[in-house]
C-alpha cells in the first residue's frame, strides 16, 4: 500500500470504523455503568443554596482550599493540556471542516499560528505531567499500563498533527495519515479506559456533589 | 453545725483559701486512691497536702497527674472495665488537686465531684447498684478539717 | 474459596451501584486523593492513597460489572480477589481511614471514596476481615446495648451523679417530651458533665427533654465496621424508643459517627423515613442561640480554637453553628488554618480509636493536627466530640504540647446566666 492509499483508507474505512467503534462504545459504557442505578436516600435532606450535583459539576474544577499548593504540577499541568487540548482540537480549521462533514456543524476558529503554539504549550504540559507521574511517589506507586498507554494514545495526535503541519520528519501524504490513524486509536480506545473520564466526570461529580449537597455541605 | 447538704458543702469549700482546698480536696481523694494506685497520683495528693508549695513542684506534680488522666482514658469501642475507669476519676481528682490556675474556682468542689464519680464506677463494677455513702464521707471530712 | 470469602465477594457485588461505578471509570490515577488525606501526608507512604485502600472492590467491580472485566475473567486473564488479599487490606480500610472524607471533597474528577471505603467495609465484615476490636464493639452493641458495655444501671448511676452535681434532675422515659437525648458511650464513661450541660442548658431554653432507658445509646459500631444489619439493630432501637416516647426530635450527642449513623444512614438502614428530626447537639444550641434562648453571662478570655469534628462539618453540614456559639462566649476565638469544612481530621474516627495496633500511625498521622495547632497557637481547643476529645489529648500528650481540651456544650453550660437565688440547687 502506498502512502495515498494509506491516507484514502484512513479517510474513509479507517475513520468510519473508529467513529462507530467510539459512540458504540461510549453509549455501551454509559449504559453499563449508569444503568445499576442506587438506592433512593430517605433521609431527610438539609437544604443549602448553592450544594448540589450540579454545582458540584463546575466547582469541582477548582482546587479546594489548600490543594494547588500540594500538587500544583496535577493542577496547572492538568488545566493547561485539557484546553489546550480542546483548542487544538475545536479551533483548527481543518478539524473544524472535518467536523462541518461529519456532523453539519461548522464554526470559526482560531489563527493556525495560534495553534500552532499551543499544540506546542499542550506537548510540554503534557510531557510535564507525564515526568510528574514517574518522579512522584504517590503517581508511580499508582500507575499502571494503562496510565502510560493512555498518555501515549493521547500525545501522538498531537505530535503527529503538529508535525504533518510543519511539514517535519516524513512527507506530509504519510505524516498526515499516520496523525489520522492516531486519532482513530484515540477514539477507538477511549470508552474502554481511564480516558472515558471524559464522559464521567460529569456523573461522578453530580453524585458526590448530590450526597454531600443532601446533607448541606458544598463541596 | 454539721454539713448535711451539698448546697452548704460547696459553698463552704468555695469560701476556703486554695492551700486550704488543696489539702482537704487531697483528703477527698485518699479515700479513694485504692482504685488507683498510681504512683503520679500519690505524688500529686502528697504535695496537695503541704501548707508551702512552689510553682514549680506544682507544675511538675501536675502534669504527671495529667498524663496519668489521660493514659485512662477508655478508648472509643472498648470494652469499658468500670474497676479501670474508676482509676481515671481518681487521677481526674487528683488533676483538680494541684491544678495550676491561677484562680482556681473551687477545685475542692471539683475534686470531691470526680472521687464521687470514681466510687460509683466501683459500684457499678462491682454491680452493688448506684448508692453509695461518698458524699456524707466528704462532708465529715470538711467538717473535721474545718473543726481542726 | 472459604465460605465467608464468598460472602464477602458476594456482599460486595451488592453494594456497587452506579456511582461507585462512575467513580471507579473516573479515575485516573493522579494522586490527588493522598494528599487529602493526613495518613499519607504525614507518612510519605504511597499505600495510604484512598483509591489504593479500594484496590480490592475495583477488581470485583470490573470482574462482575464490566464487559471486558466479564470476558477477562472468563478466559483466566483476570486476578480473583482473596483472602489473603483482604487480610492485608485491613490495614488500610481500617486502620489507616477514619472515614473523614477529606479525599472525597477534592478529587477532581469527583470521586466519592469515602462512600466508597464505607461500602467496601461491608464485604470486609461479612468476609471476616474486621478488626477484632471493632467486632467486639460491635457484639456488645448487639447484646448489651453498648459498645463499651454500658448499661442501664450505669446510666443512672451517672444521671444520679448529675443531679448531684448540678441539683438539676434528670428525666427519663417522660412520654411526649420535645426531645430525647441519646449518649454515646464515651460521654456516659468519660465525659459525664455533658449531661449536666445538657440539663443545664435545656432548662435555661424552657424545653422539656428525655433520656430513654431502651435507647440511651447513639454510638453505632455497624457503621464503623461496616455491617448494615448490626448497624440496623442498633438504629431500630433508637427509633423504637423515640416512636414509644413520641418526641419530636432526637439529639445526637457529641459524638461524630453517631450523627452520620442516625441523621443520614439511619432511615435508609430501617428502610422509610423517620417521623421525628434527628439534630447534632451543636445543631440544637444553635437554634437556641438564633431563637435568642442561650442566655450567657461572661467570656472565656483566653486564646481558643475549635477543631471541626469530621463527622460533624464535612460529612454532617454543621459548620457554621460551632463557630456562632463559640464567639457568644469567647473573646479570643481564632480559627485554625483549613478550619471549617476542609478541616483535618484528628486520627481517631470510623472506628480507628479503637484498634489498638493501629496506634503508632495515628499517632504519626496526628503530626497533621499538630502543625494546624503549632501554627495557632491555642491556648486551649474547644471540640464537640467525645472520641476527638480522647484522640487529641492522647496526641497532645504524645508530643508533649500543653493544651486543655474542652466540649463546646460543656463551655457554653458553664457560662449559663444562673437561676435567681430563690430556686435553690443541692440537696
Amino acid at each position: 500500500m502506498n502512502e495515498l492509499q494509506f491516507l484514502t483508507w484512513v479517510r474513509g474505512t479507517g475513520l468510519n470504523i473508529a467513529v462507530v467503534v467510539f459512540l458504540l462504545g461510549v453509549l455501551w459504557r454509559l449504559l453499563e455503568i449508569y444503568s445499576l442505578g442506587r438506592k433512593k436516600d430517605l433521609s431527610a435532606p438539609r437544604h443549602v443554596p448553592g450544594a448540589s450535583g450540579w454545582h458540584t459539576v463546575f466547582r469541582r474544577s477548582v482546587p479546594p482550599p489548600g490543594m494547588l499548593k500540594r500538587s500544583p504540577v496535577s493542577y496547572i499541568g492538568g488545566y493547561v493540556f485539557h484546553i489546550g487540548l480542546a483548542i487544538v482540537v475545536f479551533l483548527f480549521a481543518p478539524h473544524i471542516k472535518l467536523f462541518q462533514s461529519l456532523l453539519g456543524l461548522s464554526w470559526p476558529g482560531l489563527p493556525s499560528q495560534f495553534i500552532d503554539m499551543t499544540a506546542v504549550i499542550t506537548m510540554a504540559a503534557m510531557v510535564v505531567v507525564l515526568v510528574d507521574r514517574i518522579n512522584k511517589p504517590v503517581k508511580r506507586f499508582l500507575s499502571t499500563f494503562e496510565d502510560w498507554f493512555t498518555w501515549a494514545v493521547t500525545f501522538l495526535p498531537l505530535l503527529t498533527g503538529w508535525l504533518a503541519v510543519r511539514h517535519l520528519l516524513l512527507p506530509y501524504t504519510t505524516m498526515l495519515a499516520i496523525h489520522i490513524l492516531s486519532v482513530e486509536i484515540l477514539l477507538v480506545v477511549l470508552p474502554f479506559t481511564k480516558l472515558f473520564h471524559a464522559f464521567t466526570v460529569f456523573g461522578s461529580r453530580w453524585f458526590n456533589g448530590q450526597a454531600n449537597g443532601h446533607k448541606g455541605v458544598q463541596v | 453545725m454539721t454539713i448535711s447538704n451539698d448546697k452548704e458543702f460547696k459553698s463552704k469549700l468555695g469560701g476556703l483559701s486554695a492551700t486550704q482546698q488543696r489539702q482537704v480536696a487531697a483528703r477527698f481523694v485518699q479515700r479513694v486512691f485504692g482504685l488507683s494506685n498510681d504512683v503520679r497520683v500519690k505524688a500529686a495528693l502528697e504535695v496537695a497536702m503541704r501548707p508551702e508549695i512552689s510553682d514549680a513542684e506544682l507544675t511538675v506534680v501536675s502534669q504527671a497527674a495529667n498524663s496519668a488522666r489521660v493514659e485512662s482514658f477508655t478508648q472509643c469501642g472498648q470494652e469499658c472495665d468500670w474497676t479501670a475507669q474508676a482509676g481515671h476519676f481518681v487521677a481526674k481528682a487528683a488533676v483538680a488537686c494541684v491544678s495550676t490556675a491561677a484562680e482556681p474556682d473551687n477545685l475542692a468542689w471539683d475534686a470531691a465531684m470526680q472521687a464521687r464519680m470514681a466510687r460509683i464506677c466501683e459500684t457499678v463494677a462491682t454491680g452493688a447498684g448506684t448508692e453509695n455513702s461518698e458524699a456524707e464521707e466528704q462532708y465529715q471530712i470538711l467538717d473535721a478539717f474545718l473543726n481542726q | 474459596m472459604s465460605a465467608s470469602l464468598e460472602k464477602g465477594v458476594r456482599v460486595l457485588k451488592e453494594v456497587i451501584d452506579a456511582p461507585i461505578a462512575s467513580y471507579f471509570n473516573s479515575c485516573v490515577h493522579c494522586g490527588l486523593c493522598a494528599e487529602a488525606c493526613l495518613f499519607y501526608t504525614e507518612t510519605g507512604d504511597p499505600k495510604y492513597t484512598p483509591i489504593h485502600k479500594l484496590e480490592p472492590l475495583r477488581r470485583i467491580y470490573e470482574q462482575e460489572y464490566t464487559l471486558l472485566g466479564r470476558l477477562a475473567k472468563m478466559v483466566g486473564l483476570s486476578k480473583p480477589v482473596s483472602d489473603d488479599e483482604l487480610e492485608e487490606w485491613k490495614e488500610l480500610v481500617y486502620n489507616s481511614c477514619t472515614l473523614c472524607g477529606r479525599c472525597s471533597a477534592v478529587c477532581p474528577v469527583g470521586n466519592d471514596l469515602v462512600y466508597m471505603v464505607r461500602k467496601f467495609r461491608e464485604g470486609m465484615s461479612a468476609s471476616g476481615h474486621a478488626p477484632a476490636d471493632i467486632i467486639g464493639a460491635v457484639n456488645r452493641t448487639v447484646t448489651i446495648g453498648s459498645p463499651m458495655g454500658v448499661k442501664l444501671p450505669a446510666v443512672k448511676a451517672q444521671m444520679k451523679h448529675v443531679e448531684e452535681d448540678y441539683g438539676i434532675p434528670i428525666p427519663l422515659d417522660v412520654e411526649g417530651a420535645e426531645y430525647m437525648v441519646m449518649l454515646s458511650s464515651m460521654e456516659i464513661i468519660n465525659f459525664p458533665e455533658y449531661l449536666g450541660a445538657i440539663a443545664k442548658i435545656m432548662r435555661q431554653a424552657g424545653k422539656t427533654w428525655t433520656l430513654c432507658s431502651e435507647a440511651f445509646e447513639a454510638t453505632n459500631a455497624g457503621i464503623q465496621i461496616g455491617n448494615s444489619d448490626l448497624a440496623r439493630v442498633i438504629v431500630s432501637r433508637i427509633v423504637d424508643g423515640a416512636e414509644k416516647l413520641k418526641v419530636k426530635t432526637v439529639i445526637s450527642p457529641e459524638c461524630g459517627h453517631a450523627y452520620t449513623a442516625l441523621r443520614w444512614e439511619g432511615a435508609n438502614l430501617v428502610g422509610r423515613p423517620f417521623t421525628f428530626e434527628v439534630k447534632h447537639i451543636i445543631e440544637v444550641l444553635g437554634e437556641f442561640q438564633k431563637q435568642g434562648l442561650l442566655k450567657t453571662e461572661g467570656f472565656e478570655t483566653d486564646r481558643l480554637t475549635f477543631h471541626d469534628p469530621c463527622q460533624l462539618a464535612r460529612r454532617g453540614g454543621v459548620i457554621q453553628q460551632q463557630r456562632d456559639l463559640m464567639n457568644q462566649v469567647a473573646k479570643n476565638f481564632v480559627e485554625m488554618p483549613d478550619a471549617g469544612y476542609m478541616n483535618w481530621c484528628c486520627g481517631g474516627g470510623g472506628g480507628a480509636s479503637a484498634i489498638q495496633d493501629g496506634e503508632e500511625l495515628r499517632l504519626e498521622a496526628f503530626k497533621k493536627k499538630k502543625s494546624q495547632l503549632d501554627t495557632v497557637k491555642p491556648d486551649r481547643l474547644v471540640t464537640a466530640c467525645a472520641n476527638c476529645r480522647i484522640v487529641l489529648e492522647e496526641g497532645l500528650e504524645h508530643y508533649q504540647m500543653d493544651i486543655p481540651v474542652v466540649g463546646l456544650t460543656e463551655m457554653i453550660a458553664e457560662h449559663i446566666q444562673e437561676s435567681a437565688p430563690a430556686k435553690s440547687e443541692g440537696a
